[in-house]
């Protein structure tokens, strides 16, 4: 049966036994799908395809994928005769993007803000699959993004990178291939500097931020040792094992190179400061996270060999943000340093081209390796560097289409590929909404006869209204770390100044 | 044509620099008559009008004194050559808490909100930190005019024009009041009894009752009210001598606010609202009302609407004829990325605006609704020389703004804290 026909049956018989018209709860399921989109045998004719790899630019060239992989990319490739055939003229090809900070499909949960450091908390547990998120940012090209804790506590929490298979449970969004993750976070967040505090706990300080994180380190060490110093078989049966120990566990896991930092911080001191407490640990840091002001370490971040993943252009919404600059991933490329940019904010991470863009304008990276900022770099620094990020042969096919030049703010997405099934498509997109619309209006047409009033017909209570004026939204839609910055998302609607914005006035 | 005129401004050029040289007026005056200044070479975008290439922008003092082709450069003129570049009229940011707010997080450095529901005697200008370290930045990106308003309450108070460049807010002032602020309660949509309506009205009609009192007494027939700064403060709204910016979010709330404000009879009425303008766009542009479009970048309204209506809104306000500025939705936190601007409007531009207008939307069309479009909004003679010199279309992020005069004068980019950082850094990292 028609989808849309057996859900219209399905809403009236609801509607008619309900009756009342401002019960009536739009289809929020619109963009769903029911099952995965086939995984295409597809061949892209005569793109400019951006491999984001040492073959940079391509222009007119094909790109094959099979089974959910890139079979190869240049001029007039041979494809199976059974290939879907996209006549690629006019339009640019990508890597899928990927954004290295998210909080866009949590329940709950951003911030265990309980301890100082909640090293055992797991965002594997908590990912919201049905997040509208998924779909709008394969909307703006995203192909995978890192879920991480907010920065609350010292040490926040595991990560979890999924692929954006819309339409997938949890578990299959996860990303398997990524290297295991922890959130750090440093300055004026840890140390609870912009809330009333009723409870402070320690520390309220940068040294003490720098002691407790010492100290977990410290603590991890022993528990390591105890448990290596554990004997074997029977002379083991006389002494008392460690207790196990969660947090511990993620802390050791740090210790042995398997579990990678991801620390939130501004400032150049404190950046220093991890290092130098890593490197007496033995442990090499992944990213710095925001890293507003790496260009100021950027030769010692080489050195330690820790990459940045930063905002464009976020500054001085916090007292640490005021070195903030825009010419922060030049200036740390051209330190050595692996620069990502990321979103951290559900409604940017659809547009993360055009933040790309903006490292050309500010300090004049060049357009290519702009983009290798938001594909390549971020999923090295998520261990999955060989596996998604470039068009490249052997590599997932996770692509984007674009209609014009992908750092241009007058293109948009024709269409977004993960693992070779195509998840988002605009042509699809209009005509589902158009089916959406006929469907409403069918419904509202059935409604009105049976003499109920239309008034009220356009605001429906499917959902709660958030204060910046959002209607029918999962609370973990827009989830943020709201220790980071106090975002809300309705902030430019209307005058309701809730900007993005501490003081809303209201 | 164009050999010619390259000539004939070798040999203006050449005469300048003699005139520099020879003239005694020149030497050790502190304070010397600005000569006139020639932009030459680049394509000129005056924007009421089409793209001149190899045209000529002619500033004298504050004043733009001709823009085109075959332009008389006086013997006297500076000329600069900017060949290769694009020159554009700065933008004018049609709602911005710039030079009331430094940083977000610390109370101490915020100005753009005030506590309590009623403030309409609040003037912005008087706050306006002229050595805000966010001016320069914002200037770099090409904002050179902001509309900085009040926000917090219900009658929020007057906002300013205010020229970004200058040595005191008084200087500064473009245009003040430019307006009375008020916010549409999101509760009184379809609730005529909503107390904050209430409010409002019951201020309005005691500023009303003072009017009047005051007028009788102007006459003669009674004695003279007692002072009331709230009261005297709404007049000139009441008299229409001020338009009302009037703040609603959603469809139903700015129907509702468009009724209230018909049934008010305000003179001048600037809606201030979302994408949900586009669902009102018919009836804005019957009642040709103008609106100040905050949140091309937003999250869509309702959670099942289509992924980009937000970004199609200000195509659909165009095609229904609306007439229209794109904001950023402003804010402590906004200010610091008003350099931003443009790049709304070319996303909107992506989804369905004509490139054009959506160049005007943040440039000419917010001067008209601000009412300071004789002085700014486009590049024509007698409009204020505030202008950027670009490698390109200045609502392409990749583009670089190069040089930027504000009232005639060459404004140091490199006052901006984010170049000084740059500069100083990248020695650093070169040197090692």
């Amino acid at each position: 049966m028609n989808r849309f026909m057996s859900r219209t049956s399905i809403i009236l018989a609801s509607l008619l036994t309900s009756v009342a018209l401002a019960d009536y709860a739009p289809d929020v399921e619109a963009w769903n799908i029911e099952s995965a989109p086939p995984q295409a045998t597809v061949v892209v004719r005569n793109a400019t395809v951006w491999t984001a790899g040492e073959q940079q630019i391509l222009e007119q060239a094909d790109l094959l994928v099979r089974g959910g992989k890139i079979r190869a990319v240049g001029a007039d490739l041979d494809a199976p005769g059974n290939a879907l055939e996209i006549d690629g003229t006019g339009m640019h090809v990508t890597p899928g993007i990927i954004d290295a900070h998210s909080h866009a499909a949590i329940i709950g949960g951003v911030n265990e803000a309980t301890d100082i450091s909640t090293a055992q908390v797991r965002i594997e547990d908590v990912i919201d699959s049905e997040s509208i998120n998924i779909y709008r940012q394969l909307a703006g090209g995203v192909t995978a993004i890192n879920l991480l804790h907010g920065s609350a506590n010292a040490i926040g929490g595991q990560m979890a990178v999924i692929k954006m298979r819309w339409g997938a449970n949890p578990e299959e969004l996860l990303f398997q291939a990524a290297t295991p993750g922890i959130k750090f976070a440093l300055g004026e967040n840890p140390k609870q500097s912009n809330w009333n505090n009723d409870d402070p706990r320690y520390p309220q300080s940068r040294p003490g931020v720098a002691q407790i994180i010492d100290e977990k380190f410290q603590q991890a060490a022993d528990y390591q040792r105890a448990l290596e110093n554990m004997p074997e078989g029977r002379r083991g049966r006389n002494v008392v094992p460690p207790r196990p120990n969660l947090e511990m566990d993620a802390i050791v896991e740090i210790l042995e190179g398997v579990r990678k930092i991801h620390s939130h911080a501004y400032r150049a001191d404190e950046m220093v400061m991890l290092i130098n407490i890593a490197e007496s640990f033995g442990v090499t840091i992944g990213t710095f996270q925001h890293v507003l002001e790496g260009y100021k370490l950027a030769r010692r971040m080489a050195e330690h060999g820790a990459a940045g993943s930063g905002f464009i252009d976020w500054w001085n919404f916090k007292h640490e943000a005021s070195d903030a600059i825009p010419y922060n991933p030049a200036l740390m490329a051209m330190g050595g340093v692996t620069v990502g940019l990321h979103s951290d904010n559900p409604e940017l991470a659809r547009r993360m081209n055009l933040e790309a863009a903006k490292a050309v304008r500010y300090g004049g990276v060049d357009q290519h390796d702009a983009l290798i900022m938001i594909t390549a770099n971020p999923a090295r620094q998520l261990g999955v560097g060989d596996r998604t990020g470039r068009i490249e042969e052997g590599l997932d096919a996770d692509f984007v289409l674009w209609n014009g030049h992908p750092l241009s703010v007058y293109s948009r997405v024709e269409q977004t590929w993960v693992d070779g099934r195509r998840y988002f498509d605009y042509q699809a997109d209009r005509a589902r909404r158009e089916a959406l619309e006929a469907e409403r209006r069918e419904l509202m047409a059935m409604v009105l006869d049976e003499g109920e009033g239309g008034e009220e017909a356009d605001e429906s209570p499917a959902g709660e209204e958030t204060p910046g004026g959002l209607i029918g939204y999962r609370a973990s839609e827009l989830a943020h770390d709201e220790f980071c910055h106090a975002q809300d998302f309705g902030f430019t609607h209307g005058g309701h100044v809730h900007a993005i914005d501490f003081r809303s006035g209201e | 044509m164009s050999t010619i005129t390259r000539i004939a401004n070798t040999l203006a050029m050449a005469a300048a620099a003699g005139a520099m040289l020879a003239g005694p007026g020149w030497v050790g005056t502190a304070v010397a008559q600005q000569s006139p200044t020639a932009l030459v070479g680049a394509t000129v975008h005056p924007v009421d009008g089409d793209p001149v290439e190899n045209g000529i922008v002619l500033i004298e003092g504050r004043d733009i004194a001709a823009v085109g082709i075959g332009i008389e450069i006086p013997d006297d003129a500076e000329i600069i050559d900017v060949t290769g570049s694009h020159i554009y009229p700065g933008f004018v940011h049609p709602l911005s808490a710039l030079g009331l707010t430094e940083i977000s997080s610390v109370a101490g450095t915020v100005d753009n909100t005030e506590m309590g529901a009623i403030n309409a005697a609040l003037r912005v200008e008087v706050a306006f930190n002229h050595d805000s370290a966010l001016l320069p930045v914002n200037i770099a990106g090409g904002i050179l005019t902001t509309h900085t308003v009040p926000s917090g309450g219900l009658i929020r108070g007057t906002s300013a024009v205010m020229n970004m460049e200058g040595w005191s807010w008084e200087d500064m002032t473009i245009k003040a009041p430019a307006g009375m602020h008020i916010n549409f309660p999101s509760g009184a949509a379809g609730d005529g009894e909503n107390d904050d309506l209430k409010k409002i009205e019951s201020v309005l009609d005691a500023a009303q009752d003072w009017h009047k009192a005051m007028q009788a007494f102007e006459a003669g027939s009674a004695p003279r009210p007692a002072r009331n700064a709230q009261l005297e403060a709404l007049v000139p709204l009441l008299e229409g001598e001020m338009p009302l910016f009037l703040y609603a979010g959603k469809e139903k709330e700015i129907n509702a606010a468009l009724d209230w404000a018909e049934g008010r009879q305000f003179e001048r009425v600037i809606l201030v609202g979302g994408p949900d303008l586009q669902y009102v766009a018919e009836r804005l542009a019957t009642e040709d009302i103008p609106v100040i479009f905050n949140g091309v970048y937003s999250m869509p309204t309702r959670r099942w609407e289509a992924y980009d209506m937000a970004y199609a809104a200000a195509g659909k306000l165009f095609e229904a004829g609306v007439k229209f500025a794109i904001g950023d939705g402003g804010g402590s936190f906004g200010a610091t990325n008003a350099r931003n601007l443009p790049f709304h409007a070319g996303s909107a531009a992506a989804f369905g605006l004509p490139k054009d207008a959506a160049l005007k939307s943040v440039t000419l069309w917010p001067a008209e609704i601000l009412g300071v479009d004789d002085h700014l909004g486009s590049l024509a003679a007698g409009k204020r020389a505030s202008l950027i010199v670009t490698s390109g279309d200045p609502l392409e992020p990749m583009t670089q703004i190069q040089r930027v005069w504000i009232d005639g004068e060459e404004y140091d980019l490199g006052r901006s804290k984010h170049r000084q950082l740059f500069e100083r850094y990248k020695g650093r990292i070169q040197a090692d």
